[in-house]
Protein backbone atom coordinates (compact mmCIF):
# COMPACT_ATOMS: atom_id res chain seq x y z
CA UNK A 1 0.00 0.00 0.00
CA UNK A 2 1.58 3.67 -1.20
CA UNK A 3 -0.11 6.74 0.11
CA UNK A 4 0.54 9.89 -1.02
CA UNK A 5 -0.42 13.69 -0.83
CA UNK A 6 0.18 16.14 -3.23
CA UNK A 7 2.75 13.56 -4.61
CA UNK A 8 4.63 13.51 -1.73
CA UNK A 9 4.64 9.98 -0.33
CA UNK A 10 3.49 9.71 3.24
CA UNK A 11 3.12 5.62 3.30
CA UNK A 12 4.53 2.98 1.95
CA UNK A 13 3.42 -0.75 3.60
CA UNK A 14 4.32 -3.80 1.58
CA UNK A 15 2.05 -6.18 3.86
CA UNK A 16 0.27 -5.83 7.12
CA UNK A 17 -2.08 -8.30 8.71
CA UNK A 18 -4.16 -7.74 11.80
CA UNK A 19 -5.47 -10.40 13.75
CA UNK A 20 -9.51 -10.70 14.83
CA UNK A 21 -9.11 -9.08 18.72
CA UNK A 22 -5.77 -8.40 18.40
CA UNK A 23 -4.24 -4.95 19.98
CA UNK A 24 -1.91 -3.20 17.75
CA UNK A 25 0.58 0.11 18.69
CA UNK A 26 1.47 2.39 16.53
CA UNK A 27 4.42 4.02 17.50
CA UNK A 28 6.54 6.48 15.98
CA UNK A 29 7.66 10.57 15.67
CA UNK A 30 5.26 13.10 14.52
CA UNK A 31 4.54 13.23 10.68
CA UNK A 32 5.89 9.10 10.29
CA UNK A 33 2.27 8.29 8.78
CA UNK A 34 0.46 6.79 12.14
CA UNK A 35 -2.59 9.13 11.39
CA UNK A 36 -2.08 8.46 7.70
CA UNK A 37 -2.56 4.57 8.03
CA UNK A 38 -5.06 5.12 10.48
CA UNK A 39 -7.37 7.48 8.27
CA UNK A 40 -7.01 4.39 5.67
CA UNK A 41 -7.80 1.40 7.69
CA UNK A 42 -10.68 3.58 9.09
CA UNK A 43 -11.79 3.68 5.21
CA UNK A 44 -11.84 7.36 5.57
CA UNK A 45 -9.59 7.92 2.43
CA UNK A 46 -8.76 5.39 -0.08
CA UNK A 47 -5.14 4.67 -0.71
CA UNK A 48 -3.09 6.27 -3.84
CA UNK A 49 -2.08 2.46 -3.97
CA UNK A 50 -2.63 -0.88 -2.94
CA UNK A 51 -5.51 -2.19 -1.51
CA UNK A 52 -6.98 -2.76 2.28
CA UNK A 53 -9.05 -6.30 2.95
CA UNK A 54 -11.38 -6.67 6.03
CA UNK A 55 -12.34 -10.47 5.86
CA UNK A 56 -11.09 -11.49 3.34
CA UNK A 57 -12.92 -8.72 1.18
CA UNK A 58 -11.66 -5.94 -0.41
CA UNK A 59 -13.14 -2.82 1.08
CA UNK A 60 -13.07 1.14 0.01
CA UNK A 61 -14.36 3.73 2.26
CA UNK A 62 -18.63 3.88 2.21
CA UNK A 63 -18.74 0.23 1.16
CA UNK A 64 -21.25 -1.33 2.86
CA UNK A 65 -19.45 -4.56 3.67
CA UNK A 66 -17.04 -2.49 6.12
CA UNK A 67 -18.68 0.95 7.04
CA UNK A 68 -20.58 -0.39 10.11
CA UNK A 69 -17.76 -2.44 11.38
CA UNK A 70 -14.70 0.02 11.45
CA UNK A 71 -14.68 2.90 13.32
CA UNK A 72 -12.09 5.76 13.77
CA UNK A 73 -11.58 7.76 16.95
CA UNK A 74 -9.80 10.90 15.70
CA UNK A 75 -7.01 12.79 17.74
CA UNK A 76 -9.11 15.81 18.84
CA UNK A 77 -12.73 14.85 19.70
CA UNK A 78 -14.89 16.27 16.60
CA UNK A 79 -18.49 16.52 18.14
CA UNK A 80 -21.37 16.98 16.18
CA UNK A 81 -23.37 20.59 16.91
CA UNK A 82 -25.90 18.63 19.18
CA UNK A 83 -26.32 17.02 22.82
CA UNK A 84 -24.22 14.36 24.01
CA UNK A 85 -27.17 11.65 23.54
CA UNK A 86 -27.57 12.52 19.68
CA UNK A 87 -23.74 12.43 19.65
CA UNK A 88 -23.57 8.80 20.80
CA UNK A 89 -26.91 7.91 19.16
CA UNK A 90 -25.88 9.70 15.68
CA UNK A 91 -23.89 6.27 14.48
CA UNK A 92 -26.82 4.00 15.82
CA UNK A 93 -29.47 6.28 13.54
CA UNK A 94 -27.35 5.85 10.90
CA UNK A 95 -27.78 2.09 11.89
CA UNK A 96 -31.23 2.29 11.61
CA UNK A 97 -31.36 1.12 15.38
CA UNK A 98 -34.83 3.29 16.12
CA UNK A 99 -36.15 1.42 19.45
CA UNK A 100 -32.93 0.99 21.30
CA UNK A 101 -31.01 3.90 20.97
CA UNK A 102 -31.19 5.75 23.74
CA UNK A 103 -30.75 2.90 25.85
CA UNK A 104 -27.41 1.71 24.09
CA UNK A 105 -26.32 5.24 24.00
CA UNK A 106 -26.48 6.03 27.79
CA UNK A 107 -24.98 2.20 28.40
CA UNK A 108 -21.91 3.24 26.33
CA UNK A 109 -22.37 6.82 28.19
CA UNK A 110 -21.60 4.83 31.65
CA UNK A 111 -18.62 2.84 30.12
CA UNK A 112 -16.82 6.13 30.00
CA UNK A 113 -17.43 6.90 33.15
CA UNK A 114 -20.28 9.32 32.08
CA UNK A 115 -23.56 9.43 33.89
CA UNK A 116 -26.86 9.98 31.37
CA UNK A 117 -28.66 12.03 34.16
CA UNK A 118 -26.18 14.36 34.34
CA UNK A 119 -24.49 14.30 30.35
CA UNK A 120 -27.20 13.04 28.16
CA UNK A 121 -28.50 16.42 27.61
CA UNK A 122 -25.54 18.62 27.78
CA UNK A 123 -24.55 20.40 24.30
CA UNK A 124 -21.74 19.97 23.09
CA UNK A 125 -20.10 22.88 23.64
CA UNK A 126 -20.29 22.22 27.82
CA UNK A 127 -18.03 20.01 27.59
CA UNK A 128 -14.16 19.76 28.88
CA UNK A 129 -11.39 18.30 26.58
CA UNK A 130 -11.44 14.94 28.63
CA UNK A 131 -15.25 14.84 28.60
CA UNK A 132 -15.40 15.40 24.85
CA UNK A 133 -13.47 12.61 24.32
CA UNK A 134 -14.95 10.27 26.12
CA UNK A 135 -18.25 11.08 24.41
CA UNK A 136 -16.75 10.64 21.19
CA UNK A 137 -15.32 6.87 22.97
CA UNK A 138 -19.10 6.10 23.85
CA UNK A 139 -20.43 7.27 20.16
CA UNK A 140 -18.28 4.67 19.01
CA UNK A 141 -18.33 1.67 21.52
CA UNK A 142 -22.16 2.26 21.57
CA UNK A 143 -21.72 0.81 17.65
CA UNK A 144 -20.09 -2.19 19.22
CA UNK A 145 -17.32 -2.18 16.23
CA UNK A 146 -15.12 -5.27 15.01
CA UNK A 147 -12.59 -2.58 14.40
CA UNK A 148 -11.66 0.49 16.65
CA UNK A 149 -8.83 2.90 15.73
CA UNK A 150 -7.36 4.95 17.91
CA UNK A 151 -5.58 8.29 16.97
CA UNK A 152 -3.35 9.71 20.49
CA UNK A 153 -7.03 8.77 22.32
CA UNK A 154 -5.01 10.25 25.38
CA UNK A 155 -2.91 12.67 24.13
CA UNK A 156 -4.70 15.93 24.91
CA UNK A 157 -7.04 14.63 27.82
CA UNK A 158 -6.70 15.16 31.44
CA UNK A 159 -5.56 11.90 33.35
CA UNK A 160 -8.78 10.66 34.98
CA UNK A 161 -10.01 10.62 31.51
CA UNK A 162 -7.43 8.86 30.05
CA UNK A 163 -7.64 6.18 32.33
CA UNK A 164 -11.14 5.70 31.77
CA UNK A 165 -10.59 5.98 28.14
CA UNK A 166 -7.86 3.10 28.19
CA UNK A 167 -9.78 0.88 30.25
CA UNK A 168 -13.21 1.40 28.31
CA UNK A 169 -11.26 0.50 25.09
CA UNK A 170 -9.80 -2.49 27.24
CA UNK A 171 -13.19 -3.68 27.51
CA UNK A 172 -14.35 -3.66 24.48
CA UNK A 173 -11.47 -5.98 23.21
CA UNK A 174 -12.55 -7.80 26.44
CA UNK A 175 -15.84 -7.98 25.86
CA UNK A 176 -17.29 -7.53 22.06
CA UNK A 177 -13.92 -9.24 20.47
CA UNK A 178 -12.99 -5.39 19.27
CA UNK A 179 -9.48 -5.44 17.57
CA UNK A 180 -7.57 -2.16 18.27
CA UNK A 181 -5.36 -0.56 16.85
CA UNK A 182 -4.13 2.31 18.96
CA UNK A 183 -1.33 5.47 17.64
CA UNK A 184 -0.08 6.92 20.95
CA UNK A 185 2.98 8.66 22.39
CA UNK A 186 2.34 6.49 25.66
CA UNK A 187 5.08 3.86 25.19
CA UNK A 188 4.31 2.23 28.09
CA UNK A 189 0.80 1.96 27.68
CA UNK A 190 0.98 0.30 24.97
CA UNK A 191 3.60 -2.02 25.59
CA UNK A 192 1.36 -3.27 28.51
CA UNK A 193 -1.51 -3.80 26.59
CA UNK A 194 -0.29 -4.70 23.04
CA UNK A 195 0.06 -7.75 20.80
CA UNK A 196 2.07 -6.53 18.42
CA UNK A 197 3.87 -2.62 18.20
CA UNK A 198 4.71 -1.71 14.74
CA UNK A 199 6.83 0.93 14.96
CA UNK A 200 6.76 3.42 12.12
CA UNK A 201 9.00 6.07 10.52
CA UNK A 202 8.77 8.21 7.39
CA UNK A 203 6.05 6.33 6.48
CA UNK A 204 7.52 2.87 7.00
CA UNK A 205 6.97 0.15 8.81
CA UNK A 206 9.97 -1.51 10.66
CA UNK A 207 10.38 -3.22 13.85
CA UNK A 208 8.80 -3.42 17.21
CA UNK A 209 9.59 -0.22 18.87
CA UNK A 210 12.53 -1.40 20.86
CA UNK A 211 15.08 0.02 18.52
CA UNK A 212 17.01 2.94 19.67
CA UNK A 213 16.54 5.64 16.54
CA UNK A 214 18.64 8.98 16.71
CA UNK A 215 17.93 11.41 14.40
CA UNK A 216 20.43 13.89 12.52
CA UNK A 217 21.94 15.95 11.49
CA UNK A 218 25.53 14.57 12.39
CA UNK A 219 28.60 16.39 12.57
CA UNK A 220 31.67 15.16 11.43
CA UNK A 221 34.16 14.78 13.74
CA UNK A 222 36.97 14.92 12.04
CA UNK A 223 39.50 11.83 11.90
CA UNK A 224 36.89 9.98 10.22
CA UNK A 225 34.46 10.12 13.03
CA UNK A 226 31.38 11.46 12.75
CA UNK A 227 28.48 11.57 15.79
CA UNK A 228 26.61 13.75 17.79
CA UNK A 229 28.25 15.98 20.94
CA UNK A 230 25.74 15.52 23.96
CA UNK A 231 25.33 18.15 26.66
CA UNK A 232 27.02 16.22 29.56
CA UNK A 233 29.86 16.01 27.09
CA UNK A 234 30.36 12.28 25.80
CA UNK A 235 30.06 11.61 21.87
CA UNK A 236 27.65 9.92 20.65
CA UNK A 237 29.96 8.28 17.67
CA UNK A 238 27.95 6.66 14.57
CA UNK A 239 29.15 4.90 11.21
CA UNK A 240 29.03 7.13 8.17
CA UNK A 241 25.75 8.54 7.58
CA UNK A 242 24.11 8.44 4.29
CA UNK A 243 23.08 11.94 4.49
CA UNK A 244 23.34 14.63 7.12
CA UNK A 245 19.85 14.33 8.03
CA UNK A 246 19.13 10.42 8.35
CA UNK A 247 18.39 8.72 11.41
CA UNK A 248 20.28 5.74 12.94
CA UNK A 249 19.05 2.46 14.57
CA UNK A 250 21.19 1.24 17.20
CA UNK A 251 20.95 -1.27 19.00
CA UNK A 252 22.25 -1.72 22.64
CA UNK A 253 24.40 -5.03 23.19
CA UNK A 254 24.95 -4.89 26.45
CA UNK A 255 24.08 -2.82 29.80
CA UNK A 256 26.73 -3.03 32.87
CA UNK A 257 27.74 -1.17 35.47
CA UNK A 258 30.94 -0.72 34.16
CA UNK A 259 32.56 1.81 31.87
CA UNK A 260 34.96 1.44 29.14
CA UNK A 261 37.98 -1.15 30.42
CA UNK A 262 40.13 -1.54 27.09
CA UNK A 263 39.71 0.14 23.72
CA UNK A 264 37.94 -1.50 21.63
CA UNK A 265 35.44 -2.16 18.80
CA UNK A 266 32.69 -1.14 20.86
CA UNK A 267 31.51 1.98 21.98
CA UNK A 268 30.47 2.93 25.32
CA UNK A 269 28.74 5.83 26.94
CA UNK A 270 27.06 6.22 30.39
CA UNK A 271 24.06 6.94 31.37
CA UNK A 272 20.88 7.22 34.09
CA UNK A 273 17.78 4.33 34.08
CA UNK A 274 14.80 6.40 33.54
CA UNK A 275 12.06 4.05 33.60
CA UNK A 276 11.90 -0.40 33.79
CA UNK A 277 8.83 -1.78 31.79
CA UNK A 278 7.66 -5.03 31.00
CA UNK A 279 5.98 -5.96 28.06
CA UNK A 280 3.40 -8.24 29.41
CA UNK A 281 2.73 -10.96 26.87
CA UNK A 282 6.62 -12.06 26.66
CA UNK A 283 7.75 -11.18 29.97
CA UNK A 284 10.70 -9.34 28.68
CA UNK A 285 12.15 -6.07 30.85
CA UNK A 286 12.76 -2.94 29.50
CA UNK A 287 15.09 -0.56 30.32
CA UNK A 288 14.99 3.50 29.24
CA UNK A 289 18.44 4.51 29.79
CA UNK A 290 19.41 8.37 28.86
CA UNK A 291 22.39 9.36 28.01
CA UNK A 292 22.41 13.25 28.02
CA UNK A 293 18.84 13.58 27.41
CA UNK A 294 18.39 11.03 24.67
CA UNK A 295 16.86 7.88 25.57
CA UNK A 296 18.34 4.20 24.40
CA UNK A 297 15.97 1.26 24.75
CA UNK A 298 17.48 -2.19 25.88
CA UNK A 299 15.75 -5.49 26.25
CA UNK A 300 16.61 -7.26 29.53
CA UNK A 301 16.00 -10.72 30.65
CA UNK A 302 14.63 -10.51 34.29
CA UNK A 303 17.82 -12.50 35.05
CA UNK A 304 20.07 -9.90 33.46
CA UNK A 305 18.10 -7.19 35.42
CA UNK A 306 18.34 -8.60 38.82
CA UNK A 307 21.96 -9.45 37.65
CA UNK A 308 22.83 -5.95 37.63
CA UNK A 309 20.25 -4.64 40.35
CA UNK A 310 18.79 -1.76 37.44
CA UNK A 311 16.34 0.58 38.89
CA UNK A 312 15.47 3.98 37.80
CA UNK A 313 18.23 6.57 38.96
CA UNK A 314 20.88 3.97 38.69
CA UNK A 315 24.21 5.29 36.40
CA UNK A 316 24.99 2.52 33.84
CA UNK A 317 26.76 1.96 30.68
CA UNK A 318 25.65 0.78 27.34
CA UNK A 319 27.91 -0.52 24.77
CA UNK A 320 27.38 -0.62 21.13
CA UNK A 321 28.79 -1.42 17.80
CA UNK A 322 29.27 1.21 14.88
CA UNK A 323 29.01 -1.81 12.36
CA UNK A 324 25.78 -2.60 13.70
CA UNK A 325 24.03 0.98 13.14
CA UNK A 326 21.15 0.61 10.64
CA UNK A 327 20.51 3.67 8.67
CA UNK A 328 17.00 5.05 7.24
CA UNK B 1 -44.31 66.79 11.83
CA UNK B 2 -47.63 66.68 11.97
CA UNK B 3 -47.91 64.37 8.85
CA UNK B 4 -45.27 61.75 10.04
CA UNK B 5 -47.49 61.14 12.97
CA UNK B 6 -50.77 61.49 11.13
CA UNK B 7 -49.37 58.86 8.91
CA UNK B 8 -48.64 56.75 12.15
CA UNK B 9 -52.32 56.85 13.20
CA UNK B 10 -53.95 56.17 9.84
CA UNK B 11 -51.24 52.96 9.40
CA UNK B 12 -52.96 51.72 11.78
CA UNK B 13 -56.74 52.37 10.93
CA UNK B 14 -56.14 50.80 7.78
CA UNK B 15 -54.20 48.05 8.90
CA UNK B 16 -57.04 47.58 11.69
CA UNK B 17 -59.68 48.08 9.59
CA UNK B 18 -58.47 45.18 7.41
CA UNK B 19 -57.77 47.67 3.88
CA UNK B 20 -58.10 45.67 0.95
CA UNK B 21 -55.81 47.64 -0.86
CA UNK B 22 -53.39 47.47 1.90
CA UNK B 23 -53.90 43.59 2.33
CA UNK B 24 -53.20 42.96 -1.19
CA UNK B 25 -49.78 44.27 -1.58
CA UNK B 26 -49.21 42.77 1.91
CA UNK B 27 -50.62 38.87 0.43
CA UNK B 28 -48.46 39.99 -2.82
CA UNK B 29 -45.29 40.56 -0.85
CA UNK B 30 -45.85 37.61 1.42
CA UNK B 31 -46.58 35.19 -2.00
CA UNK B 32 -43.66 36.48 -4.12
CA UNK B 33 -41.33 36.69 -1.23
CA UNK B 34 -42.07 33.10 -0.44
CA UNK B 35 -41.29 31.59 -3.87
CA UNK B 36 -38.36 33.17 -4.65
CA UNK B 37 -36.89 32.83 -1.29
CA UNK B 38 -37.80 28.99 -1.14
CA UNK B 39 -36.97 28.43 -4.74
CA UNK B 40 -33.69 30.30 -4.06
CA UNK B 41 -32.75 28.00 -1.21
CA UNK B 42 -33.54 25.10 -3.03
CA UNK B 43 -31.29 25.61 -5.35
CA UNK B 44 -28.40 27.94 -3.50
CA UNK B 45 -28.01 25.53 -0.43
CA UNK B 46 -26.69 22.30 -3.03
CA UNK B 47 -24.90 24.42 -5.29
CA UNK B 48 -23.22 26.65 -2.52
CA UNK B 49 -22.29 23.37 -0.30
CA UNK B 50 -20.42 22.14 -3.08
CA UNK B 51 -18.76 25.19 -3.42
CA UNK B 52 -17.35 25.27 0.09
CA UNK B 53 -17.26 21.98 0.48
CA UNK B 54 -15.08 20.58 -2.82
CA UNK B 55 -11.98 21.69 -4.10
CA UNK B 56 -11.96 21.77 -8.03
CA UNK B 57 -10.42 23.52 -10.78
CA UNK B 58 -11.59 27.39 -10.93
CA UNK B 59 -13.43 27.46 -7.30
CA UNK B 60 -11.34 30.55 -6.71
CA UNK B 61 -12.81 32.31 -10.15
CA UNK B 62 -15.74 30.92 -9.41
CA UNK B 63 -16.10 32.30 -5.72
CA UNK B 64 -15.06 35.60 -6.98
CA UNK B 65 -17.79 36.21 -9.41
CA UNK B 66 -20.64 34.64 -6.53
CA UNK B 67 -19.47 37.46 -4.40
CA UNK B 68 -19.74 39.87 -7.03
CA UNK B 69 -23.48 38.85 -7.93
CA UNK B 70 -24.24 39.80 -4.35
CA UNK B 71 -23.78 43.09 -5.20
CA UNK B 72 -26.05 43.02 -8.25
CA UNK B 73 -27.87 45.77 -8.63
CA UNK B 74 -31.63 45.01 -8.59
CA UNK B 75 -32.87 47.42 -11.25
CA UNK B 76 -30.23 45.90 -13.63
CA UNK B 77 -31.69 42.67 -13.09
CA UNK B 78 -34.86 43.90 -13.10
CA UNK B 79 -34.19 44.81 -16.70
CA UNK B 80 -32.30 41.67 -17.84
CA UNK B 81 -35.77 39.84 -16.58
CA UNK B 82 -38.33 41.90 -18.17
CA UNK B 83 -35.37 42.39 -21.39
CA UNK B 84 -36.28 38.27 -21.25
CA UNK B 85 -39.77 37.99 -20.22
CA UNK B 86 -40.94 40.74 -22.44
CA UNK B 87 -43.29 39.31 -25.57
CA UNK B 88 -40.30 39.95 -27.57
CA UNK B 89 -37.82 38.31 -25.22
CA UNK B 90 -36.79 34.55 -25.35
CA UNK B 91 -39.02 33.82 -22.97
CA UNK B 92 -42.05 35.95 -24.09
CA UNK B 93 -44.27 32.78 -24.69
CA UNK B 94 -44.52 32.11 -21.25
CA UNK B 95 -46.57 35.07 -20.80
CA UNK B 96 -44.77 35.74 -16.89
CA UNK B 97 -44.20 39.60 -17.35
CA UNK B 98 -46.47 41.71 -14.75
CA UNK B 99 -47.13 38.64 -12.85
CA UNK B 100 -45.84 37.55 -9.37
CA UNK B 101 -43.79 34.45 -11.18
CA UNK B 102 -42.26 37.00 -13.14
CA UNK B 103 -40.97 39.39 -10.05
CA UNK B 104 -40.31 35.43 -8.21
CA UNK B 105 -38.04 34.71 -11.02
CA UNK B 106 -35.57 38.27 -10.91
CA UNK B 107 -35.95 37.83 -7.19
CA UNK B 108 -34.76 34.36 -7.08
CA UNK B 109 -31.56 35.94 -9.12
CA UNK B 110 -31.20 38.49 -6.75
CA UNK B 111 -31.42 36.03 -3.56
CA UNK B 112 -28.93 33.12 -5.52
CA UNK B 113 -25.81 34.04 -5.06
CA UNK B 114 -26.13 35.39 -1.67
CA UNK B 115 -27.59 31.62 -0.67
CA UNK B 116 -24.67 30.59 -2.16
CA UNK B 117 -22.17 32.44 -1.08
CA UNK B 118 -23.47 32.26 2.42
CA UNK B 119 -23.74 28.58 2.23
CA UNK B 120 -20.64 27.89 0.77
CA UNK B 121 -18.68 30.24 3.69
CA UNK B 122 -20.98 28.25 5.95
CA UNK B 123 -19.36 24.97 5.01
CA UNK B 124 -16.13 25.81 4.43
CA UNK B 125 -15.93 26.88 8.24
CA UNK B 126 -16.63 23.84 9.12
CA UNK B 127 -14.09 21.43 11.05
CA UNK B 128 -12.40 19.81 8.05
CA UNK B 129 -12.09 17.16 10.70
CA UNK B 130 -15.77 16.85 11.22
CA UNK B 131 -16.01 14.99 8.04
CA UNK B 132 -13.46 12.25 9.31
CA UNK B 133 -15.80 12.16 12.61
CA UNK B 134 -19.05 11.76 10.47
CA UNK B 135 -17.37 8.68 7.91
CA UNK B 136 -15.98 6.82 11.19
CA UNK B 137 -19.43 6.67 12.51
CA UNK B 138 -20.57 4.87 9.00
CA UNK B 139 -22.42 7.43 7.16
CA UNK B 140 -22.65 7.08 3.06
CA UNK B 141 -22.38 9.79 0.80
CA UNK B 142 -25.76 10.80 1.17
CA UNK B 143 -25.89 10.67 5.14
CA UNK B 144 -22.34 13.03 4.99
CA UNK B 145 -23.92 15.08 2.91
CA UNK B 146 -27.15 16.02 4.72
CA UNK B 147 -25.02 15.57 8.15
CA UNK B 148 -22.53 18.21 7.29
CA UNK B 149 -25.37 20.19 5.93
CA UNK B 150 -27.02 20.24 9.14
CA UNK B 151 -23.71 20.75 11.03
CA UNK B 152 -23.23 24.22 8.72
CA UNK B 153 -27.18 24.62 9.84
CA UNK B 154 -26.79 28.10 11.80
CA UNK B 155 -24.21 29.89 8.42
CA UNK B 156 -26.97 28.29 6.08
CA UNK B 157 -29.99 29.97 8.11
CA UNK B 158 -27.88 33.48 8.53
CA UNK B 159 -27.77 33.46 4.39
CA UNK B 160 -31.20 32.60 4.15
CA UNK B 161 -32.08 35.45 6.32
CA UNK B 162 -29.75 37.71 4.60
CA UNK B 163 -31.15 37.15 1.55
CA UNK B 164 -35.30 37.03 2.66
CA UNK B 165 -34.09 40.48 3.71
CA UNK B 166 -32.61 41.80 0.45
CA UNK B 167 -36.07 39.69 -1.56
CA UNK B 168 -38.14 41.39 0.82
CA UNK B 169 -37.30 45.23 0.58
CA UNK B 170 -36.48 45.58 -2.95
CA UNK B 171 -38.01 47.40 -5.29
CA UNK B 172 -36.45 47.70 -8.67
CA UNK B 173 -37.95 43.87 -9.79
CA UNK B 174 -41.26 44.07 -8.42
CA UNK B 175 -41.17 47.75 -10.56
CA UNK B 176 -39.86 47.13 -13.65
CA UNK B 177 -40.91 43.15 -14.10
CA UNK B 178 -44.29 43.67 -11.55
CA UNK B 179 -45.33 47.03 -13.22
CA UNK B 180 -47.05 47.44 -9.65
CA UNK B 181 -50.27 46.67 -10.91
CA UNK B 182 -53.19 47.12 -7.88
CA UNK B 183 -54.68 43.87 -6.86
CA UNK B 184 -52.31 41.69 -8.60
CA UNK B 185 -48.59 42.67 -8.69
CA UNK B 186 -48.26 45.53 -6.13
CA UNK B 187 -45.90 44.82 -3.23
CA UNK B 188 -45.36 46.32 -0.28
CA UNK B 189 -42.34 48.02 -1.31
CA UNK B 190 -43.93 49.76 -4.92
CA UNK B 191 -46.89 50.66 -2.74
CA UNK B 192 -44.52 52.43 -0.44
CA UNK B 193 -42.88 53.94 -3.06
CA UNK B 194 -45.84 54.57 -4.87
CA UNK B 195 -48.35 56.54 -2.23
CA UNK B 196 -45.41 58.35 -1.02
CA UNK B 197 -44.91 60.02 -4.52
CA UNK B 198 -48.88 60.54 -4.32
CA UNK B 199 -48.34 62.39 -0.82
CA UNK B 200 -50.53 59.91 0.96
CA UNK B 201 -48.00 59.03 3.70
CA UNK B 202 -50.76 56.77 5.84
CA UNK B 203 -50.40 54.15 3.87
CA UNK B 204 -46.59 53.99 3.09
CA UNK B 205 -46.45 53.98 6.74
CA UNK B 206 -48.62 51.29 7.44
CA UNK B 207 -46.86 49.12 4.69
CA UNK B 208 -43.44 49.83 6.22
CA UNK B 209 -44.27 48.87 9.67
CA UNK B 210 -46.06 45.65 8.12
CA UNK B 211 -42.83 44.97 6.65
CA UNK B 212 -40.75 45.72 9.85
CA UNK B 213 -43.46 43.53 11.62
CA UNK B 214 -42.28 40.32 8.84
CA UNK B 215 -38.63 41.32 9.82
CA UNK B 216 -39.02 40.84 13.28
CA UNK B 217 -41.28 37.43 12.99
CA UNK B 218 -38.69 35.98 11.01
CA UNK B 219 -35.82 36.76 13.48
CA UNK B 220 -38.02 35.58 16.51
CA UNK B 221 -38.54 32.65 14.80
CA UNK B 222 -34.77 32.22 13.74
CA UNK B 223 -33.45 32.75 17.19
CA UNK B 224 -36.00 30.54 19.05
CA UNK B 225 -34.36 28.06 16.24
CA UNK B 226 -30.85 28.80 17.58
CA UNK B 227 -31.76 28.89 21.30
CA UNK B 228 -33.73 24.95 20.72
CA UNK B 229 -30.10 24.09 19.47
Amino acid sequence: MNHSYAGKTVLAIDHLKVQPASIIGLIGPNGSGKSSLLRLLGLIERPTQGEILFNGLRVEPFDDEARFRITLLPQEPILLKRSVLKNVAYGLKLRGKGKEVVQKANEALARVGLSAKDFSQRPWYALSGGEAQRVALAARLALKPKVLLMDEPTASVDAASAQLIKEASLRARKEMGTTLIVASHDWQWLYEICDEILHLFKGRIFGTGRETIIFGPWQDFGTGKRGKSLSDGQQLLVSAPPDREAAAVIEVLSVSDNGPTSPGEEIVLRGTVSRLSLERKTGQLFATILIADIPFTVGLTFQQGKEHTIFPGKTVFIRYRLDQIKWI
Amino acid sequence: MNFLLEGFFQAFSLLLSGNAETYSAIWATVRVSSYSIGSSLLIGIPLGFCLGYFDFKGKKPLRTIVDTLMALPTVFIGLLVYAFLTHRGPLGDFGLLFTLPGIAIGQTILALPLVIGLSATAVESMDQKLRIAIISMGANRTQLFLSSLWEARLGILAGAIAAYGRVMTEVGISMMVGGNIKWHTRTITTAIALETNKGQFGMGVALGLVLLAIALCVNVIVSFLRRRD
